[in-house]
């Protein structure tokens, strides 16, 4: 029995270890009030570039998280100045971003695939399973993070001004916060964490790449994050849940019988449960939306 | 620090070639459709308090909000220490010693205290701990007197409270320059006394302190100096002394001063009882009874003033009233139909105008325009909005009440605070056909508007026979209006006079006692 627990854990890690990260620079990018929506691209993109990267270094994992972490940085800025500096509706930014990572990331992964099949041999990825006790530093580094996430959201000047232009961006200026610093910086390391997350997706999870590869499990990743209210401690249930299913899925399915179609929608159908149930608590008031977000912000405009 | 320890040196020396501490030279600032500052020259000194006066929409908003960074002047150039600066946003004004405290408070509800007071604190670097300085904020807030824990959310705060944690942060940001936009209008008057206190001695010990306040009284009292605004022009500025009331309301209002009485309006002629409150508790937002046990009627032909200290239980009252609040004992009759069950869609929909405590926040949405703001109550449309009836309303309201805005299509968040309140009281006096409940209506409009508005109210109880229910902490307000005068103190009714029999002394012993 023990030892069964254990195969699972090790087994689904990776995928954890993926969904955490990018569920939480999701978090932190929300939290400062930029409605996400290009996420899912976003992420595609990253898979992309990790493997990309991957190819031309003769699979340099360290190289490839690196790139990666910077290229989805780079969208983030843009992200956060766009919706922040002009007042664009954030939808209509994200969605577009969304589209243009999806575009951007067959450019980037078909090249370097067309590379790979000419080489012999060259096999990416680094696996992390049963075999490989990195698995259990990946459980602790989740750990880690999480408590380093809570603190720095919670505890530090920089957090505090996150959550502050989340709230009530015009509010926030005038207590002395740069929104648009803070947005940026905000943007920048979120999705970085989400760059990070596409990339140990691709190099320890699926470790091929197709057109497409990763496409849905940026929104997985949207869904995780809503449903542990942003909260860092609470992704880390969440995103472990979330990253079982998926990880299990088939033998769940078979196990138990259960159509397709049906299993595809179990993760959802889990977000929607552990959302109302937080919403029942009273985790209710910690765990609300940021309340301008997605609001577009025009800096001159309240009187009273 | 260098110029402050040279003024005090030269303390008597007129002030004249003293260097301001602030100075304008041409400030301009346009909206879309208004000119809400027209080249204002003006010079601020150190260790004074100078009190900004003007009616509502005359720019005096628009001119802190220039000093402190959240809007960019058109033209002008500002001086501080004699020496040209631009205040690109409210860090830069933070970093000059600017701080401003507003009619509502700008703090974030959940953050906590000292997260609210640390995001403008440029000492500690952005990774620090926030705990760091929970020991300053415990020894700032015992020099202004008051009592909070800093790790408090500030939701839970009440609204005085907010308000002095507003002015904790300006000092400890090292304010010189508190810039108070109204930021006392809303306290009860105990605080506001003690507040006064504090902002002389601020300014006695070198601070400069720019008030902004439709109280005139209030004003001489504090100020040294007067600066009134007109249509975003300085009309003048005068030293308190050598300077009366009527002088003032003159260069704020011009012929309109004349208009301006404190005297009781014509007393109604009540009818048949419209609204009774029986034996009626009502639980606070805390969850202990704030209402215990009031009795109440108000008649056709009536209005009703109930007087009190803020937080004795009026605005629970008038909640309940409006079916805003559950009402755990007693009962509610409206009209000869116990409403204890009804709710305030069936209260709108019979003749009820309703004016709630902190209008932008509960008696308007401030993102959507005028017209939309009256078309929402159902009132003045049915399921389909007939915008034309909707529009030609609102044509009415902007002139009879001289709402300042370039259109009726004009968001609301737009118009300046005593603008915003215009367009929720017009629109709740037109609503009210039979019976009126408000809360301060006349608070943030500027005394001329503040005194017709009280006109209006009574002649419509005289002329139309409509009922009126209305708190106020302003008993100038309740004096001049009331034909029944009620005094609210600790979640009961403590006193009930004919207002031609009630005194003064009388009133205010029951509001405190
Ligand atoms: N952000 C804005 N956008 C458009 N118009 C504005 C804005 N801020 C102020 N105004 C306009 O500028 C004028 C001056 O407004 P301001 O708020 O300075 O008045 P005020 O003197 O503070 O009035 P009150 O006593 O009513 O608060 C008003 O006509 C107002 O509608
Ligand atoms: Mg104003």
């Amino acid at each position: 029995m023990i030892e069964a627990i254990i195969a699972l854990l090790a087994g689904m890690s990776s995928v954890f270890l993926a969904y955490y990260l990018a569920a939480l620079g999701h978090a932190i990018v929300e939290k400062s009030g930029i409605l996400n929506l290009a996420i899912d691209g976003i992420f595609v993109l990253s898979i992309a570039v990790a493997y990309a990267e991957a190819v031309y270094t003769n699979n340099n994992i360290l190289a490839s998280l690196l790139l990666t972490a910077i290229v989805a940085a780079l969208f983030g800025i843009l992200l956060a100045f766009l919706v922040t500096k002009f007042p664009i509706s954030h939808g209509a930014a994200g969605l577009s971003m969304m589209f243009l990572g999806y575009g951007l990331a067959s450019l980037v992964g078909l090249p370097a695939r067309n590379l790979q099949g000419s080489i012999k041999g060259l096999e990416i990825g680094y696996t992390i399973d049963i075999n490989n006790p990195v698995w259990i530093a990946v459980y602790i580094i989740i750990i880690l993070i999480g408590l380093g996430a809570l603190f720095f959201i919670n505890k530090t000047k920089i957090g505090a001004a996150i959550r502050a232009a989340g709230e009530d961006p015009a509010a926030a200026e005038a207590l002395g916060v740069n929104v648009l610093m803070v947005r940026l910086f905000a943007g920048a390391l979120g999705f970085a964490l989400i760059g990070l997350g596409g990339a140990v997706f691709e190099l320890a999870y699926v470790q091929v790449w197709s057109e497409g590869t990763g496409m849905g499990h940026g929104w997985l990743a949207f869904a995780i994050s809503l449903s542990a209210g942003r909260h860092p401690l609470l992704l880390i249930l969440s995103s472990s849940v979330f990253a079982g299913l998926v990880k299990y899925m088939t033998t769940i399915q078979a196990m138990y019988n259960i159509p397709t179609d049906l299993a595809k929608m179990l993760p959802f159908v889990a977000a929607i449960l552990a959302m109302v149930i937080f919403m029942a608590t009273p985790l209710r008031r910690r765990l609300a939306p940021p309340k301008s977000l997605g609001k577009i912000y025009f800096r001159e405009e309240r009187t009273v | 620090m260098a110029t402050q320890a040279e003024s005090s040196k030269s303390f008597f020396s007129s002030p004249s070639t003293e260097t301001p501490i602030i100075k304008l030279e041409g400030i301009t600032k346009r909206f879309p459709g208004v000119i809400a500052l027209d080249n204002i020259n003006l010079e601020i000194h150190r260790g004074k308090v100078h009190a900004l006066l003007g009616e509502n929409g005359a720019g005096k908003s628009t001119l802190v909000k220039i000093l402190y960074g959240i809007y960019t002047p058109d033209g002008g150039r500002i001086y501080i220490d004699g020496r040209p600066v631009k205040i690109a946003g409210p860090m830069d004004a933070i970093r000059l010693g600017i701080v401003m405290v507003s009619q509502s408070p700008v703090i974030i509800d959940r953050l906590t205290v000292e997260e609210n007071i640390v995001l403008g604190l440029e000492k500690l670097n952005m990774f620090a701990p926030i705990r760091r300085i929970r020991e300053k904020i415990n020894e700032v807030s015992k020099t202004v007197g008051v009592k909070i824990d800093p790790s408090t959310e500030v939701w839970k705060l009440s609204y005085t409270q907010k308000q002095l944690v507003e002015i904790v942060r300006g000092l400890l940001l090292g304010a010189r320059v508190l810039l108070l936009d109204e930021a006392i209008t809303y306290l009860p008057l105990e605080e506001k006394k003690k507040f006064y206190k504090f902002i002389r001695q601020f300014a006695d010990e070198g601070g400069t302190v720019i008030l902004i306040t439709h109280k005139i009284p209030e004003a001489m009292d504090v100020a040294d100096l007067i600066t009134v605004l007109r249509r975003g022009r300085v009309v003048g500025t005068v030293p308190v002394k050598g300077t009366s009331i009527e002088e003032i309301r003159k260069m704020m209002f011009g012929e309109k001063s004349s208009e301006i009485t404190y005297e009781r309006l014509p007393l109604g002629s009540p009818s048949e009882t419209i609204l009774e409150i029986n034996d009626l508790w009502v639980r606070g937002d805390f969850g202990d009874y704030a209402v215990k046990g009031a009795n109440l009627k108000v008649r056709r032909g009536e209005v009703v003033g109930i007087a009190g200290v803020a937080g004795n239980g009026q605005k629970e009252l008038i909640q309940a009233v409006m079916r805003l609040r559950p009402v755990e004992k007693g009962k509610i009759i409206y009209d000869n139909i116990d409403i204890t069950n009804k709710t305030t869609h069936y209260l709108r929909l019979n003749g009820v105008g309703y004016i709630p405590d902190l209008p932008a926040k509960y008696g308007v949405s401030i993102e959507n325009n005028i017209l939309e703001n009256i078309a929402i109550i159902p009132t003045f449309s049915k399921e389909i909005i007939n915008w034309k009836h909707i529009k030609s309303l609102a044509y009415k309201l902007i002139r009879e009440f001289e709402i300042k805005t370039p259109s009726p299509e004009t968001p609301v968040k737009f118009l300046s605070g005593g603008n915003i309140m215009k367009v929720l009281v017009s629109r709740e006096l037109t609503a009210a056909t039979k019976l009126l409940v408000a809360y301060n209506p006349t608070r943030a409009l500027d005394e001329a508007t503040a005194i017709r508005v009280r006109k209006i109210i009574k002649s419509k109880v005289i002329n139309e026979n409509v009922a009126a229910l209305i708190a106020s902490e302003d008993l100038d307000e309740i004096f001049q209006i009331s034909d029944t005068i009620v005094v609210m103190n600790s979640g009961k009714i403590v006193g009930v006079f004919p207002a031609d029999k009630a005194k003064r002394e009388e009133v205010e012993h029951l509001m405190v006692m």
